[in-house]
């Protein structure tokens, strides 16, 4: 149904140039000729309006719905897991304490090296014409001195060898650097060479003694 | 737009204007549970979180009763080869065994008080130290050696000194050690 106000509207818009003949239209009684109204297309936006926003809200509220679900389920979760877990950290902490013991007893064992098997492996290893003397273990390493037996010439010989032959051993592979010391001298007391060497411990300061 | 006017109004348009009423409450309600969604999530995220924490902890713990159980019994086996600073007559009598046992001759035993250097690890043990000098033929020294060593006490020798007579080899060897033992004060 055509409102009142937009016939009278419709009305005013006629020609305000002078016709060149007297215009007789009757607005008043002239057919309604439009085919869609206007209040078709606001009611249209309107319920699209009111349709995604009702999409909207149901989405975000099933959405909500959801997480609260997936709250609610994990917290059950934690209070079924709870009390196992705490009793899982109170072990684990003794053990940890318990832990630090023992490695604090095997970094003690380990900080220095077994004097027994070194000086076992020195005296299997040691040739027939030369014999120890003094062993000195400090905190850098081992100072040997040994007497060699034979002529200087000789026996020169065999302390170098022996000083090859003891820094190839794989066993004592704790050492990292073997010298002599000092220059092989004759000992007058027992004729015989005196020769020192210093095999200096890995990782230890350096320098001898 | 006089009251009359407006429920004509209303009665004339009764979709567009229920739908934009509609529109107005839906509006409001998404405005208002809008906060919601993202708080819900970050709630969800700390719950997921703690809940992953508790099944790795438990996940972890299948074997930790029986570790824990053999460390200690670990523990109470260490408990038995420590000794006690303050304990002067048991530790004195180790060494003594010792000699008994290898055939040295304890020429010197002293036991000495170890200052530690600070540290920021806080230890349970601390190392006793020990001056001891020992006569004996090689396997005689060797054997106190090796039973110090590898024996009851955990033992570390710090310096050691060994020599022996070089014009008389048949001379009984002197084995002087300045060593620690793990113990407590």
């Amino acid at each position: 149904m055509l409102s009142r106000l937009k016939r009278k509207g419709e009305a005013s818009v006629a020609p305000s140039v002078p016709a060149w003949h007297p215009n007789f239209r009757n607005y008043e009684k002239l057919p309604d000729i439009k085919a869609v109204r206007t209040a078709f297309f606001v009611n249209g936006v309107a319920i699209l309006l009111a349709i995604s926003l009702t999409i909207y809200f149901g989405f975000t509220e099933w959405e909500l719905r959801n997480i609260n679900h997936q709250t609610a389920a994990i917290q059950g979760e934690i209070e079924r897991d709870k009390k196992t877990s705490e009793q899982a950290i109170t072990l684990f902490k003794t053990f940890q304490a318990d832990e630090a013991r023992v490695l604090e007893v095997d970094t003690f064992i380990k900080s220095k090296p077994t004097i027994s098997v070194i000086i076992s492996r020195l005296g299997e290893t040691l040739p027939a014409n030369i014999a120890v003397d003094n062993l000195d273990f400090r905190e850098t390493g081992l100072t040997m001195r040994l007497s060699v037996r034979g002529t200087p010439d000789v026996a020169s010989g065999y302390a170098t060898k022996y000083l090859e032959q003891l820094r190839s051993d794989s066993q004592l592979a704790l050492f990292d650097d073997f010298t002599f010391t000092s220059t092989p001298s004759p000992n007058p007391t027992t004729g015989r060479m005196a020769v020192e060497f210093f095999l200096h411990l890995k990782g230890a300061p350096a320098g001898r003694k | 737009m006089t009251n009359d006017e407006l429920f004509t109004f209303i009665k004339k348009n009764p979709i567009s204007v229920g739908c934009g009423v509609l529109s107005l409450f839906l509006a409001a309600g998404v405005y208002l549970r809008s906060a919601e969604i993202p708080e819900a999530e970050d709630i969800l995220l700390q719950k997921t979180a703690m809940a992953e924490r508790y099944a790795l902890n438990i996940k972890n713990s299948v074997q930790l009763m029986e570790q824990a159980d053999a460390m200690a019994a670990a523990n109470k086996e260490l408990d038995t080869r420590i000794i006690r600073a303050s304990q002067l007559g048991s530790n004195t009598q180790y060494f003594y065994k010792l000699q008994s046992d290898t055939g040295v001759k304890l020429i010197d035993f002293r036991q000495a008080t170890v200052v530690l250097p600070p540290t920021k690890a806080k230890t349970t043990y601390s190392p006793v130290a020990f001056n001891v000098a020992v006569q004996g033929t090689l396997p005689q020294v060797m054997n106190f050696l090796r039973q110090l060593e590898s024996g009851t006490h955990y033992c570390r020798v710090l310096t050691a000194n060994c020599s022996g007579n070089a014009s008389a080899r048949n001379q009984p060897l002197t084995l002087s050690l300045n060593l620690e033992m793990l113990g407590l004060p």
